[in-house]
This record gives C-alpha cells, structure tokens and sequence, in this order.
C-alpha cells in the first residue's frame, strides 16, 4: 500500500510539472501583450517597458520558462500582473470559496442522484422514473450560465428568496477564519446567523453547479441498478425471499456504485472547471471568476495557477476514488 | 420533451420578469445609509499614479484630492485642493495657490510638498498617468514656494497642462515613505491602502468582490448634500453580468448599476421606482482603417466603405441612445467643429470612389475585428457587411479578445483592414483628441489606422504648444477638417452613457469628461426613511 502510494505521489508531482509546463507555453505563445494592457490605454511605449522590465517579460520565453519553473519547484507561483499581488496570495484567497461552493454542490449532486438513481431503477417505466428521467435531461441538457440567470430571477427578484449574488450580505463580515469554508467556520464560532446567511448565498450556485453533476450520478446509477438488478444472484435472493428493501439496499446498490464513484471522480474535476461559468453568473469569489478574469486580461501567471489548483484537486480526487474503489471492492484490494 | 422543459423554463422567466417587484431596502452602517454601486469592472490597484480606468479612477477619486477637479456638463475645470492658479506670459511657468483647511485622513495637512512628492512620483514611476505630463515636466522643475504654494516650470509651454490635473491625485508622503519596501514609493502598500485626503476613506478592500469607503465626517471640502444626508459610505460591489445587474437593481441589492444591455435599459425606464440617467456620452465609436497596407490604404476605397454606411443603423443598435459624430472630435472637447464633408450613406457617391479606388470592381475581402462578446460591435459588423455588399466588398468578421486585438493594432503590419474601437478622451482640451492621430500614438489601439499627415502632424505640435485659445481653435478647425479629408476611419457615433438607479438616490452629476461607467460618488445620498 505504501508503495502504491509513493507511486501515485510520483505520478502527481510529474504531472504537476508538465501541466505547468504545458500551460505555460499554451498561455506565452497565445498572441496578447498584458503589459500594454496593464500599462494603460495611452501609455507610451517606454512605459509598457518599465512594466515588461518589472516582470521578466523583457526576457526570451525560454529564459521566462526556466525561471518560472524553477520558482515553481520553491512553491513560488510568480505575481499577478494585473493585480501586482502574489499567484499564490490570491489562490489562497480564492480557492476556499471554490472548494466550498464544489463541495455543496458535489453533496447535493449524490444525495439527490444517488437515491433517485437507485429509485428509478426500481420503478423502471413508472411514475417515479419518468420524472426522475426529465431530471436528468435536464441536468445535461441545460446550459450553466441561463439555468443560473433564471433562479435568480425566479428566486431572488420573483420570489426574494434568496440573493442575487455573492458570498455574504454586502455589510456582513465573515468570522476569523479557520478552515476559510463559510459554512463550517461560522458554524465552529457558533455565529449561525452569519451562518444562515452564508447558506441562503451558496444554495442557488450549488443547485446551478450540482445540477448536470446530479443528472450524470443519477443516470449511471440507475443503468447500474437495472443491470444488477436483473443478474443471477438478485434472482437467487429474491428466490428465497429475501426482503426487497434489504436486496436493495445490501446487495445491489454496493455493486451498482463502483460506476457512480467513477462518475463522482470524474464529475469533481468537471465542477471545478464549471465554475468558470456559475461563478461569474452568481460573482462568486473564486478560481473559476479569477482564472476568468486573468484570461481576460493575459495574466498568464494566475492563469497556470489556477489550471495546476484543477489539476491537483482532480489528481487527488482520482487517487482518493482508487481507495473507494479499493474499499468497496475486496477483489480489487487483493488484486493489489 | 426537451422542448417542454425549454417551454416551461422560458414562461417562468416570463413571469418572472413581468411580477419583479421593486424592493426597499438600503445597506446602513451605524444609522447612516450606504450607497451601492454594482459594477461590471474590479479595482485591482488602486494607487493613483500607477493605474486609471473608469472604476479605478472614481474610487481613486472617492479617497484622494486634486489641485484641481472636473464637474459638470459641460464639464469645467473648478478649484479643488488649489484655491487659484496663475499662468507665465510665456505659458511655461504655473503656480497654484494651496486651500489653508485641506487635510489627510490622518490628520496631516496637504501642503506643497505633499504636491511635489505627489507629481515627483507619478513621473518617476513612469506608469498610469506619468504619460500626460512626462514630455513636458521633470521632478526637478517643481518647486515648493511655500507651505501653501507650488510651482510647475515645464519644458515648453502646455496648453494642455491644466486639462490633465484632475487626474493627478495628491498621496500623503509620511505615510507612503513609511510603507516604502525596497524604494517601491510605497507601491505595494498602495495597491490596497490608500494615504489620501478626499471625501471618503478606505474601509474594506475584498479583490474581485467588492471594496467599501467609508464617509469622512469632517472632510474639509464639506458636503454638498449637507451633514445630515451624506451617506455612511459607498459599496463598490463587482456584479459582472447584466442580467446580475438588473435583477440586483430590482432587488434593491444595489442603488446603481451601470452596465446593462440597451435592451435592458429601455425595459427598467418602465419599472417603477428606477430612473435611467442617458447622457451624450465623449466615447466615440469608430471602424479604424489600416491606411498603411492592405486594400484600405487606398483613401477612394476607405471613403467608398464610409459613404456606403447606413448610418442611422448605428444609432439604432442601441435603441436610439448614441449620435452621430460629426467630426474627428466628441461633442464636448473645446474646439469641436461640426464638419460638413462627414461622410452619410450615399451609395452612388460610394460607388463613384469606388470606381476611382485601385479595386473598382470591389472584389476585396476585408477583415472586421471586434471584441468578442461585444453584442453591439458584432452587429456593426453584420450592419457593415450587409452596407458594403452593393460595393462587392466582403467583410469577414472576426471576434477578438481585447488583448489580442491590442496586440495585432499595434503593428503595422498585423493591424487590421478594419476593426472597431471605442475611444474614451481623458480631458476636454482638444489636444487630447487630436494627438490620437500624431505618428507618436502609433502602436497603441487608437492609432491602428497609422494615420500619418505630416500637415495635420505639424499643426498638432504648434496648437499643443500654443498659449492662444484663438490661434488653437483655428489650427483644430484645420486638423478636424483634415482628418476627415483623409478618412483614416469610419466616423461612427457618440454612445450615450448610461446608468440605473434607485429614485431614492440622489445628487446624481453627469459630467462627460469622466470615464465609461465613472460616477461622482462625492454628491450622492440616499432621500428614504
């Protein structure tokens, strides 16, 4: 196990690397001048000069590259051109926020999928799996940016639900921080009305980022549960009358997941990425809008910051879904 | 059963958008109101002499002071930190004469030196704003007279000089020397600090968020609104979609927001409790020419393409709300002249320089670039190849980040036949305007037409060094009959400038002189239990 695990490790770190390198030729090669941009509209040229000298970008690319790399090996991410602050900084402002609005709607994508999913199967061609099959499509079918639009105007302007956008109420002030997720930090101060207001904030962009997530859970589940389902050893047990509810629940859904764990891996790296789209909707301070508005700008540096922040989340995501995978399959665990 | 879904999801929005309801509420801080503004654009920087754009500058404009101010519409110059100025014969020597009561936030007066430490760095850090005064002033040349007097000796005389101090905000040095690191000129620590003296101070600072300045209770300027309704402060909130925009007006998430579609704005004009502020905006729009190379620099070709125009389709791609421009230079710059030679869309004039033109058959491809995402550009450019097919022009149009377009109008060689440019002017003195067209504006992107006459050149640098107003004008005259003698570009229109707001808030002042979405925060309030 150990070794596997210093394997897995080695993998990432090589990834890591060629990811950063990839990125960093993909974003420097890309036509744009971020100095000119940063230095102003009617900046002359020695001024968009002084502002190339201050960030290297005077160098050859190559040069710009071994450097940037080797900072990268000493954890050092560069500095943000637009913003002149640290990459590094800035993501530790930005990726809590991300984290915590992935990790709602990650939740909610399995509590809703997994069991509608096992449901639907069930009830194959009836009531219940009609409903949950318009669910589903929608979930694929639906694009991020109009489905979020129109829970805002739905819920926030329509019904005054909850808020349009944003983190906190504008005068609000979030808790010292301790992990820097909203949600667990003021529930561990015990401020529940920040607390409170913090939930009525993430619960429309969790639902927009949850939702294809969940249509995706729901539909693989629901094909596993059908396919196992109908295999010899339900058959068997239900030949001896075992209890539906336990067959379902002990020995067809155990088998069924394997799949969905995938898919709930596979989905992680996906949202991450998807929150592009939801953050900008809903203005939610995270990687998605910083990694938006730093490709906007040719800020390359936060640009690769963020791409390896998805990166390594994904890579951990899939290291950790091995494990699932390990756990609930013994024959896998003795296969190692 | 796709199509159902869609159905239903689209009634809903229906029905949402027609029972929106207004909302009553206003953000308070220890009794008094703040005022939110919802805008598009983050404030990434906010030191003064390092970066300016619209959202920038009216934060910039909300902590720190000038010797000088712009207010009104149309928009004058008036006494700020400088209680009155004098000018040399000679037109190279200014001295201002320093208000007695103006202080920083921490307490320390504004002097002259605070001046001359303010212009030193602004210039020697050579970013932002340095480009306005840099040809014309060195650090040297400032000279504190005394505490309350300053004076600026320029290289050669400026007509223009006084047009950009606005923009020159003055810092406190004994606070920006104390966080120095590095001799940075205490840049870093002003990128989220801030070390003025204006009306409102720094409060919260949340990048990509939204960043918050809190009423000076004593601001030595006063209040025009009076003591009892200034607000508390002002919210900057960054509400980057339109959709976000309006559902937080309806809301009352936010007092003010500038950036909707023009559909939007004509549909929230309906809403109850929202007033629309439409101004005549100095932002031109204009198709820039490459006049060097390509097909467009054949002058018959490019005015064919401007006579074949259909005009009024302009305006009416933001419902109404922009003019036409009638000549090189906005409405509101000094010296604007209406120039009778403007090209309007006449085909058969369009066709007669086509057939003077080295394509007299068309036959020509010409690249359009615009910003992508940019709805309006977009359809400008459909108007543009729908307009130019009587002439057999093809117009090929392609979307662009802003950047890269920067990038391609900066060469000569990669700048495009044609691409369309919004140009704000950062002062009303027609110089502003004019040096556009300079060789020395080549390279940046409202130069891509690398327009070069050396007549019109000539006449640029005697007016910008020209102390008569009368001589100026006639040599402006002259230059914006030139320019459109020599059709560099396709003279577009004046987009008005647009904001929505909550009737409650008042002391609204539009001056046109300030950027895009840019607002006085200074004279607003809340009228509202």
């Amino acid at each position: 196990m150990v070794l596997f695990t210093l394997r897995k490790v080695a993998v990432l770190i090589g990834t890591m690397l060629g990811l950063a390198a990839l990125t960093f030729i993909i974003t420097n090669v890309a036509p744009g001048d971020p100095a000119r941009l940063v230095a102003g509209p009617d900046a002359t040229n020695d001024m968009v000069e002084t502002i190339r000298r201050e960030y290297g970008l005077d160098r050859p690319l190559v040069e710009q590259f071994v450097i940037y790399m080797g900072d990268l090996l000493t954890g050092d991410l560069g500095r943000s051109i637009v913003s002149t602050r640290s990459v590094m900084e800035e993501l530790a402002r930005y990726v809590p926020a991300t984290l915590e609005l992935v990790l709602v709607a990650m939740t909610l994508g399995i509590l809703i999928g997994v069991p509608f999913g096992m449901l639907s199967a069930v009830y194959k061609d009836r009531f219940i799996d009609q409903v949950t099959r318009i669910l589903s499509i929608s979930g694929v079918a639906l694009p991020a940016f109009w489905f979020g639009i129109l829970l805002q105007l739905f819920f926030a302007v329509r019904l005054e639900l909850l808020p349009v956008s944003g983190r906190l109420p504008l005068t609000a002030l979030a808790p010292e921080p301790i992990t820097h997720l909203l949600l667990v930090d003021t529930l561990l101060r015990g401020d529940f009305e920040t607390f409170r207001e913090a939930l009525s904030h993430i619960i429309l962009p969790a639902i927009v980022l949850s939702f294809p997530c969940l249509a995706s859970i729901l539909r693989v589940n629901r094909a596993e549960m059908i396919e196992v389902l109908q295999s010899d050893y339900i058959v068997a047990a239900r030949a001896h009358g075992i209890d539906s509810r336990r067959i379902v629940m002990l020995y067809a859904l155990k088998n069924a997941l394997l799949p969905t764990i995938a898919m709930i891996g596979l989905r992680f790296g996906w949202m991450l990425g998807s929150t592009v789209l939801v953050e900008t909707v809903f203005d939610w301070p995270g990687i998605g809008l910083y990694a938006v508005s730093s490709a906007l700008a040719s800020d390359f540096k936060p640009v690769v910051g963020v791409t390896l922040v998805i990166g390594f989340l994904f890579m951990i995501t899939n290291m950790l879904v091995d494990l699932a995978y390990a756990w609930i399959d013994p024959r896998l665990r003795s296969a190692r | 059963m796709r199509n159902w879904i869609y159905g239903v999801a689209a009634a809903s929005l229906m029905v949402g958008m027609l029972q929106a309801g207004p909302a009553e509420a206003f953000e308070r801080v220890e009794g008094r109101k703040v005022v939110v503004f919802g805008g598009r654009q983050a404030i990434p920087v906010l030191d003064p002499h390092v970066r300016y754009d619209w959202s920038t500058r009216m934060m910039q404009q909300a902590v720190y002071d000038a010797l000088v101010k712009y207010e009104g519409n149309p928009a004058e110059i008036k006494p700020w930190l400088a209680e009155r100025w004098e000018t040399s014969e000679d037109g190279k020597t200014w001295t201002f004469h320093l208000t007695g009561n103006a202080k920083f936030h921490n307490g320390d007066p504004v002097d002259a030196e605070a001046i001359r430490y303010s212009f030193e760095r602004g210039l020697k850090l050579n970013k932002g704003v340095a480009w306005m005064l840099k040809d014309f002033l060195t650090p040297e040349n400032i000279e504190v007279v005394d505490a309350r007097t300053i004076r600026f000796k320029l290289n050669s005389p400026y007509s223009a000089f006084l047009s950009f101090l606005p923009w020159w905000y003055v810092v406190n040095p004994k606070e920006v020397k104390a966080n120095e690191v590095d001799g940075d000129y205490g840049q870093k620590w002003l990128t989220d600090h801030a070390a003025g003296s204006g009306p409102f101070k720094l409060k919260r600072w949340e990048p990509n968020v939204l960043y918050e300045v809190e009423a000076v209770a004593d601001y030595w300027k006063g209040w025009p609104q009076g003591e009892a309704n200034r607000p508390g402060g002002v919210i900057y909130r960054i509400i980057r979609e339109p959709a976000a925009q309006k559902a937080s007006l309806q809301r009352g998430e936010a007092d003010i927001v500038e950036g909707l579609t023009p559909d939007d704005y004509v549909q929230m004009a309906r809403q109850r409790g929202v007033t629309i502020q439409d101004y005549p905006g100095m932002t031109t729009f204009s198709i820039k020419f490459n006049t060097q190379q390509g097909p467009t620099a054949d002058k018959n070709l490019r005015k064919a393409i401007a006579h074949a125009l259909d005009y009024d389709g302009l305006v009416q791609i933001y419902n109404g709300a922009a003019k036409l421009q009638t000549s090189p230079f906005p409405d509101a710059i000094r010296g604007h002249i209406s120039v009778p030679s403007v090209p309007r869309k006449d085909l058969a004039k369009a066709k007669e320089f086509l057939a003077k033109s080295q394509h007299p058959q068309g036959g020509v491809t010409l690249e359009y670039y615009h910003v992508a995402g940019l709805e309006e550009a977009r359809r400008i450019g459909l108007l543009l190849l729908d307009n130019l097919a009587p002439l057999n022009i093809k117009v090929d149009l392609r979307p662009e980040q802003w950047p890269n377009m920067v990038a391609k109008g900066a060469k000569v060689e990669t700048s495009p036949a044609m691409t369309s440019v919004f140009v704000t002017p950062i002062s009303t003195d027609p110089d502003a305007v004019a040096y556009q067209y300079h060789p020395n504006s080549h390279g940046q992107y409202f130069a891509m037409s690398f327009y070069n006459n050396p007549d019109v050149t000539a006449k640029i640098d005697t007016a910008r060094r020209t102390s008569d107003w009368n001589e100026r004008a006639k040599l402006y005259a002259e230059i914006q009959t030139q320019i459109v003698e020599d059709q560099p570009e396709v003279f577009g229109m004046l987009q008005n400038r647009r904001w929505a707001h909550r009737d409650y808030l008042k002391g609204f002042v539009f001056s046109p002189v300030r950027f895009t979405g840019e607002v006085d925060l200074y004279p607003l309030w809340i009228d509202a239990k």
